[in-house]
């Protein structure tokens, strides 16, 4: 896996998403009890594997726990290359990472959280090749629940903004069952297509992508550890 | 459209320099207006409406530059703010800044001016800062607005008595056109109340989201209950607007300028007839702005 002859952003073999233009934000929406959060995991933390940098905003899970779930996700995840924004409100104490941890006492701090951001991004951006470096903020839904849609827009629409200007990729996740039409149209505006993700028999997940040139937009199965 | 205004306000008259200066190369065929400032105070002064970016270091002599991008949300709520520092952001306590945002570049990074201008390039083009989507076709939509003479003789007596329909057909006391600016909402038409209204800034009207539907109408049953107003509600309540419905005006090349809108002053449901016979008010509105706009319009032969 590495970057498409394009320069667009490529996924795992058994996850049927085509290459990603670089500079493109995506929403990855699904229930809660589909696998959604997964996905957006393993696509942010496959980047480590051909050398990218892979950054996460984390709302609801700690770094060490998001770490862990990335490792379980893709083995051969490189946490060196990964930096965390622990938006948990628990205190770090004195674990030591190997990824760059940043923490932020509460979700409601946005302008925080987008300052952390843009100084991790930096200092993945400068280690990773070729400066390619995907985010996953996991979940809009979550911070939906500290601030307004307005406030939350502009948040995720600036966090776009940046992305689009380095040259990166950005996977958003969002609960719709959660939210009413009008939230989940809102937030759609601000990424460029959606993946969306629906429980399925005897596979971990069916996903489509939608809005996007290039990919099949077809519900198609995909498997993950 | 007007030139971009790009205030870069920095203590270090060499930094500063630099900073203006890299700007204007880096984005010259924006051809912006790049201005500086040397203190906050100075700072303050310059924002003005039409500012579309803020460029400031964090650490001041009177104040921080948390202070001048509070200030930068009141005056010119659609611009972006970079803080562009030296300032470890580990450092900065952003509590005070809740419910604004901005951008972080490190002076210390060696992308730090590469970063930095194309973080500019993107907030300016993008308004990637905005409290509100803006529509995929902005661009062509607002050169569409501005091709039109809105002050053609007689067009304001027209579209008034279309404002005077809408009020009489859904028995409301307010109705009006709304024209979508760059950064504001005008009043092109108004009916009752509306006639006293001034304009007002893009995030803060209703029919900044309207312009976005795909079906050209869009229906606000009780905006106190709807995500997108709720944390504005305050103020529309005190104009008056409890419920709302707003049909876009679209141009022959399907471009939106604005929408027609009447305002219930308590919640109400508008039916899928309410929304068709909006839609054919609206169409007839910006018939009346199109044939006002004919060449042969100041003859005023079909007016009569």
């Amino acid at each position: 896996m590495s970057h498409g002859p394009d320069g667009g952003y490529e996924f795992p073999d058994e996850i049927p998403i085509d290459a990603v233009a670089a500079g493109s934000t995506l929403l990855v929406t699904g229930p809660a009890l589909s696998r959604t959060e997964d996905l957006a995991l393993s696509l942010v933390a496959s980047g480590t594997e051909p050398q990218e940098g892979s950054l996460f905003i984390s709302t609801n899970k700690t770094a060490e726990r998001l770490l862990d779930m990335c490792r379980q996700l893709r083995p051969a995840f490189d946490a060196t290359r990964a930096g965390v924004i622990d938006c948990s409100g628990q205190d770090l104490g004195r674990t030591r990472f190997e990824a760059q941890v940043k923490s932020i006492s509460t979700q409601s701090d946005l302008t925080g959280i987008g300052m952390k951001f843009s100084s991790l991004y930096e200092s993945l951006y400068a280690d990773a090749r070729n400066g390619r470096v995907r985010t996953g903020l996991a979940s809009l839904s979550s911070l939906s629940m500290y601030v307004d849609l307005r406030s939350l827009f502009q948040f995720a629409q600036t966090l776009s903004g940046r992305i689009d200007s380095a040259g990166g990729i950005g996977l958003f996740t969002l609960d719709p069952t959660t939210h009413d039409t009008q939230t989940v149209n809102t937030l759609g505006q601000v990424a460029d297509g959606r993946i969306e993700v629906r429980e399925a028999d005897g596979v971990d997940g069916e996903l489509r992508v939608r809005g996007l040139a290039g990919q099949s937009g077809d519900w198609e199965p995909f498997s993950l550890p | 459209m007007s030139a971009d205004r790009i205030l870069c306000v920095d203590p270090d008259d060499g930094d500063r320099a630099e900073t203006a200066e890299r700007i204007r190369r880096d984005l010259a065929e924006l051809d912006p207006v790049v201005e500086t400032a040397a203190s906050l105070a100075d700072a303050e002064t310059a924002l003005t409406t039409e500012t579309a970016a803020v460029v400031t270091e964090y650490a001041f002599p009177d104040g921080t530059g948390l202070d001048l991008i509070r200030s930068a949300t009141d005056v010119c709520p659609d611009a972006g703010t970079v803080l562009y520092t030296d300032t470890d952001p580990d450092t900065i306590d952003t509590s005070e800044l809740r419910g604004s945002l901005t951008e972080y570049v490190g002076k210390g990074s060696v992308f730090g001016a590469d970063r930095l201008t194309r973080l500019v390039r993107t907030t300016v083009e993008s308004r990637a800062q905005a409290s509100y989507p803006l529509p995929q076709n902005e661009t062509e939509r607002l050169a569409a607005l501005q091709s039109y003479d809105l002050d053609a003789p007689g067009l304001s007596a027209s579209l008034n008595r279309v404002t005077d329909l809408a009020a009489e057909h859904f028995d409301v006391d307010t109705a009006s056109i709304n024209i979508i600016n760059d950064h504001s909402q005008d009043f092109l038409a108004c009916y009752g109340e509306a006639q006293g209204w001034e304009p007002m800034d893009r995030e803060d009207s209703i029919c900044t989201f309207t312009i976005l539907e795909d079906d050209d109408v869009m229906t606000v049953e009780d905006v106190t209950d709807d995500p997108r107003f709720e944390s504005r509600s305050e103020g529309l309540l005190d104009l008056g607007i409890h419920a709302y419905m707003g049909a876009n005006l679209v141009t022959a090349s399907g471009l939106v300028i604005g929408p027609l809108c009447v305002y219930d002053d308590r919640p109400r449901e508008f039916s899928s007839a309410d929304e068709a016979y909006l839609k054919d008010l609206a169409a007839l509105a910006m018939e009346l702005i199109e044939l006002h706009n004919r060449p042969d319009a100041e003859d005023g032969g079909w007016q009569r």
